[in-house]
């Protein structure tokens, strides 16, 4: 593990909805070329740590830390400045524009020279270029100009992971990678995190999948009605004890989480 | 060998429904082309006067205001808003340089340049409340279509403005080589914004702000920018049609163009353009007004009472929407970005 500073650090971080508490007073931290996973039940609170993360949502309170500085107003704009990548659960892709623009969403390819400068004019054929060989080099054999609409579940799923792992440069976060995806191109998102986290890339990976969690993460961090209740090293757990720890069996009491 | 297959199959797959969707796209605007040709027979059958270069003229000029006004409508829709607030724009920006040019004497220019921003203005509020207080479009342009068209009232004391400078008239009687100049106005215009939509930047977001704003915001796209971009332009639109329509008929007022709103909306419809946003492209709007002012010119050729137009009219919108579920079913997209 790097002794280095985390890339990004949550400290306290609540947040609720109403009446409902979705986050209570969370920490953890991420370091960079670390793979960590995030488990826990249905309403958790993984998604919504997920979103303070990606800069959709703001925690109530506690602070986020991002190389250090802290961020008072994290944006989608700003977290995307910073070389944050989501794959959110709903995809975030617009289904009826095609697979290169949604590659590109908010990234075109500006003509170079006036022209772009000053209308914004796109290098269509740039952008589909870069798609095709991107989605190549991904295994994902897909003509760039197809509606998103037209795509398959798990091909959506692949475009979306394409371009977090294609721009992430920094963080990238994965809610449910795999959730629509076969057997194949499960194993091939594992390699991919795994390629991520080579270079130097900080993942946090979320799933309902035990051996997809094991498999690929450096340490594990348990979420259980908006608390944190556990924070172990892969390598010394199992699914035994990570599945405990989610569902709360009376072994493992809030508060004593130090413990396991 | 076996893996070489499979991206065969894979990429033959996704290539046919990409030529899929695009042969639908296809079908549906050749579809309103055969229509446009259909009516267009119909009615030379029909009256010896239709088919004559001067009644052919008249539907090129008689289109120009409305399809100006459509294809700023355009864009709003594209962008999942609307916007009910264009005729009243078109009458109030008439109203302006009316007032600025004959009654105070104003240079042409200082009248167009006042109610072009207006117009622009217009655009900008019913944006601004829609971005800042999530009004839903709907609300802010209809809150516009009161003011707008009031204001034009209170300016020209609900009467007639007449009697512009020949200069100012010729932005709506005009001709280049023996064609319409409006009509030249119009068709930069669609150029200009088919352009923007495609091939810009800009355009690009508006497809994906239509299409999923949600989407579009976590991608760190504005989405009440973009919509208000988009009020704005439909304001410029409006703004540019009410100079045609006030110069063609040599006054402003707080009727004149107010009722383009029923005639761009169908046109609108007609061309494509889904009422939910991120599909839609003007020049299947183009298609959709030269079908209405067609249809309007035949029904006036035919003697059919003058009523009976704006039935007909609506009565298009209802059958293009009833297409549309049809084709959606038949999973044909109407139209691509």
């Amino acid at each position: 593990m790097s002794v280095a500073e985390p890339v990004v650090e949550l400290r306290g971080a609540s947040k609720s909805y109403g009446p409902v508490r979705a986050l209570r007073d969370v920490s953890l931290s991420l370091h960079a070329g670390e793979v960590l996973g995030l488990v826990g039940d249905n309403g958790a609170g993984k998604t919504t740590l997920v979103k303070c993360i990606a800069g959709t949502h703001r925690p109530d309170s506690g602070e986020i830390y991002v190389d250090g500085v802290p961020q008072q107003t994290l944006t989608p704009e700003v977290a995307r400045s910073l070389g944050i990548e989501t794959v959110h659960q709903n995809l975030s892709l617009v289904d009826t524009l095609d697979v290169m623009h949604n590659f590109f969403l908010n990234r075109e390819i500006v003509a170079r020279g006036p022209l772009g400068r000053s209308v914004g004019w796109l290098n269509k054929s740039a952008m589909y270029k870069t798609t095709r060989e991107t989605l190549d080099a991904l295994g994902l054999h897909l003509d760039p100009r197809t509606p998103v609409a037209a795509l398959s579940g798990g091909q959506r799923q692949m475009i979306a992971v394409a371009r977090a792992i294609t721009w992430g440069s920094h963080i990238v976060v994965l809610d449910e990678p795999a959730a629509a995806l076969g057997v194949r191109q499960s194993i091939q998102v594992l390699s991919f995190v795994r390629m991520l986290s080579e270079r130097g890339i900080a993942v946090l990976f979320i799933s309902h999948n035990m051996q997809h969690v094991l498999r690929v993460t450096d340490r594990i961090v348990v979420l259980r009605h908006g608390e944190k209740v556990g924070d172990l090293e892969t390598s010394k757990t199992s699914a035994g004890e990570i599945v405990t720890l989610i569902t709360g069996s009376d072994l493992v009491v809030p508060g004593q989480e130090d413990a396991v | 060998m076996e893996t070489t297959t499979n991206i065969d199959e894979a990429e033959r797959a996704s290539l046919r429904v990409t030529a899929q969707y695009h042969f639908g796209r296809y079908v549906r605007t050749g579809g309103l082309v055969l229509a446009l040709a259909g009516i267009s027979a119909y009615f030379t059958v029909s009256s010896p006067y239709f088919l004559t270069k001067d009644n052919l003229y008249n539907i090129l000029l008689q289109s120009s205001n409305i399809a100006i006004v459509a294809a700023g409508l355009t864009v709003v829709l594209v962008a999942a808003e609307i916007d009910l607030s264009i005729g009243s724009i078109e009458a109030l920006s008439g109203s302006i340089a009316a007032v600025l040019i004959i009654r105070y004497g104003l240079p042409v220019g200082v009248g167009i340049a006042a109610a072009l921003g207006c117009s622009v203005l217009a655009g900008l509020i019913s944006g601004f409340f829609t971005w800042k207080l999530k009004v839903v479009s709907f609300i802010s342009t209809l809150a516009m279509l009161g003011i707008a068209q009031g204001i034009a009232f209170l300016l020209t004391n609900g009467q007639a403005v007449a009697g512009f400078p020949n200069s100012y008239k010729q932005i709506g009687i005009a001709e280049i080589h023996g064609f319409p100049g409006a009509v030249v106005i119009a068709i930069v215009l669609f150029v200009g914004l088919h352009l923007m939509l495609n091939r810009t930047r800009l355009g690009a977001h508006i497809y994906a702000v239509g299409g999923n704003a949600e989407s579009a915001a976590r991608a760190g796209i504005r989405p009440g920018m973009i919509k208000l971009t988009a009020l704005m332009i439909s304001g410029l639109c409006a703004g540019i049609g009410g100079l045609i329509v006030s110069a063609r008929l040599d006054a402003g007022n707080g009727l004149f163009g107010a009722n383009d709103l029923l005639a761009a909306v169908a046109a609108v419809v007609i061309g494509g353009t889904s009422l939910f946003g991120g599909v839609g492209s003007v020049m299947g709007t183009a298609v959709g007004v030269l079908i209405i002012t067609t249809i309007n010119n035949g029904m006036v050729l035919l003697n059919v009472p003058d009523f009976w137009q704006q039935i007909v009219v609506g009565c298009i919108i209802l059958a293009a929407m009833v297409l549309d579920q049809i084709t959606k079913a038949a999973k044909l997209p109407g139209a691509l970005p």
